[in-house]
């Protein structure tokens, strides 16, 4: 998977955990652009994320993710593993 | 060692900088970090030497169990050395912090009784714990990349964050004292490290020295606060803890800039906060990250499923945590709780996705934080429960002498517990309200520096006039946690 297939699924996963089909999802895109992106929800998302990528990410990747785009190199660099 | 004292700000520091610089100058890096380290040890020990082999133990044995941890292949032996290492610091923290506490609840329950230890709680404890805490299951979960002795001793004692935060990440710390860099002598550091650490000590020293005199008299008999006295003892406290902490945490801050070395933010304006969630992302945020990252998460991740239900009991879970880390009190369990209850209400309130008023929503979270705050401050539920009443104006009311204050100078006097400066009082807490609507943060003062003359000569006087106050040398609230 490259980058921008990574970035389309994750596009989804979000949309569907969030329950919005509506929200546009750019690298930039973090939690304090979208209203229901709280720290509930980003456990939520995390889980998703984890199945449908087939990842786990360690507590101290989780802690620097800053926006989408981060979280797509994160499963680019561990899916390649 | 205290940054608001003359030794550190005339002797300590600029020797400490000096000597890190002008061994990096001649490349004698090592013999710089070993120099910052043995600074930063000094520190430490300054007031009480014998704090010194447990923080020295416990950085050695950390050290040694991680890169036992990194080296390892067998999962079983990292899995046992992991839980292992987890224990000794948990078991220091608990024995050094919490051992009493289990001791007299355990003598209050049973008929044993148990004479209490004589344990002195160790200055910054809890903070170098969780620090040391998440490298270490950073290590086990294998994000974290291999470090020498030096690197790591520096990044546990950097003396700046040492006794009270910021918490330092060591994916964040770690790297910057390696970067070439952060070696080179670095004027604009200097200048905006300077600015932010005189605004830290100004809030120290101007605000919060001046208001922990009301909030010690009103807490010395809250049983006789009286409708307003009550009030302006708790926004006394409320404002004293922020602008305490927050100065604390700017002078850290300004600090590491010094040394070229970027220490996260801990505060974001937290009064501003229109509810109990952005509260907390905006209050000790680095304490937030950790409590969320170290202990929420894996909490979550142990319920049965990831429901909204559990996910609230583990929020309620690590919120009571987060309240018992800050000392070992009821009080504390109980600040945590109320807190912990007050984000669960909060995300049912907004699942039901009901706007409110801002003011209305400000309102209601600053009142509720002022209240929690209460009960952080008091030794007994008994004292809250007497600030309490006292603002509910059970105890009586008794008008402030606003403007007729000069019937003091006649010798009359006002009320038994109607101090002098109480209009000084109500100034400074409208002060202190204006400051956190209107003006720029510490954070947002640092992303607009520019290094200008007139800058330079206000922050210079800010300064000297903190120079001043400082012959009342006053501890730093946070360094009992």
């Amino acid at each position: 998977m490259n980058k921008n297939e990574i970035m389309d699924k994750l596009a989804q996963t979000i949309r569907t955990v969030f329950e919005n089909p509506s929200i546009e999802i750019k690298e930039a895109t973090s939690a304090n652009d979208v209203d229901e992106w709280d720290s509930l929800a980003h456990i939520s998302l995390i889980e998703e994320v984890e199945k449908a990528f087939k990842v786990k990410f360690a507590l101290g990747e989780l802690m620097k993710l800053q926006n989408v785009g981060q979280m797509a190199d994160l499963i680019l660099k561990k899916s390649a593993k | 060692m205290l940054f608001n004292s003359y030794f550190f700000i005339f002797i300590f520091l600029p020797v400490a900088w000096l000597g890190y610089f002008a061994l990096n100058k001649y490349k004698m890096v090592d013999l710089a970090k070993s120099w910052l380290l043995g600074c930063s040890l000094f520190f430490y020990g300054y007031y009480n030497p014998s704090y010194l082999p447990l923080i020295l133990v416990s950085i050695l044995v950390n050290h040694a169990i991680t890169t036992q941890l990194q080296n390892d292949k067998n999962e079983r032996h990292k899995t046992s050395l992991f839980y292992f290492s987890l224990c000794f610091n948990l078991g220091l923290l608990g024995y050094f912090k919490y051992m009493n506490f289990f001791l007299d609840n355990f003598s209050a329950l049973t008929t044993i009784h148990l004479e209490p230890l004589k344990i002195i709680l160790p200055l910054g404890i809890s903070f170098y714990t969780l620090q040391q805490v998440a490298y270490l299951i950073d290590v086990y979960q294998g994000v974290a990349g291999e470090k020498r002795f030096i690197d790591y001793a520096l990044f546990v004692t950097f003396f700046p964050y040492l006794l009270s935060g910021p918490i330092g990440h060591y994916s964040e710390i770690m790297p910057q004292f390696e970067s070439l860099r952060a070696k080179v002598f670095n004027y604009r550091n200097v200048a905006l490290g300077l600015f932010v650490f005189t605004i830290g000590l100004s809030k120290k020293v101007l605000i919060a020295d001046t208001l922990s005199g009301w909030v010690s008299d009103g807490y010395l008999h809250p049983e006789k606060l009286h409708f307003f006295h009550a009030w302006g003892t708790s926004l006394s406290y409320t404002f004293q803890l922020y602008f305490d902490f927050s100065g604390y945490s700017d002078m850290a801050i300004g600090l590491g800039l010094l040394f070229n070395i970027k220490i996260p933010q801990n505060f974001n304006s937290p009064f501003r906060a229109g509810n109990i969630n952005d509260f907390w992302a905006r209050w000790h945020m680095t304490l937030s990250l950790f409590i969320r990252t170290y202990i929420f998460t894996p909490l979550v991740k142990c319920m049965p499923k990831t429901t909204f239900g559990y996910s609230m009991i583990a929020m309620f879970l690590a919120m009571t945590i987060a309240g018992i880390w800050h000392g070992a009190a009821w009080t504390f369990v109980i600040y945590g709780m109320l807190h912990g209850l007050a984000i669960v209400i909060h995300y049912y309130w907004k699942k039901r996705k009901k706007k409110v008023n801002y003011f209305l929503a400000w309102l209601v979270t600053f009142n509720f934080v002022n209240f929690t705050f209460i009960i952080f401050r008091s030794r007994t539920l008994t004292e809250a429960k007497h600030v309490v009443m006292g603002m509910l104006g059970l105890q009586g009311f008794q008008f402030p002498k606003m403007g007729i204050s000069f019937i003091n100078k006649l010798g009359a006097k006002m009320g038994p517990y109607m101090s002098n400066d109480q209009n000084l009082q109500l100034i400074i807490i409208i002060v202190s309200f204006i400051l956190i609507f209107k003006a720029q943060n510490t954070s947002e003062l640092q992303e607009s520096f520019k290094p200008r003359k007139r800058l330079a000569v206000l922050t210079a006087c800010m300064f000297v006039i903190c120079l001043f106050g400082l012959n009342r040398v006053s501890e730093f609230i946070y360094f009992n946690f």
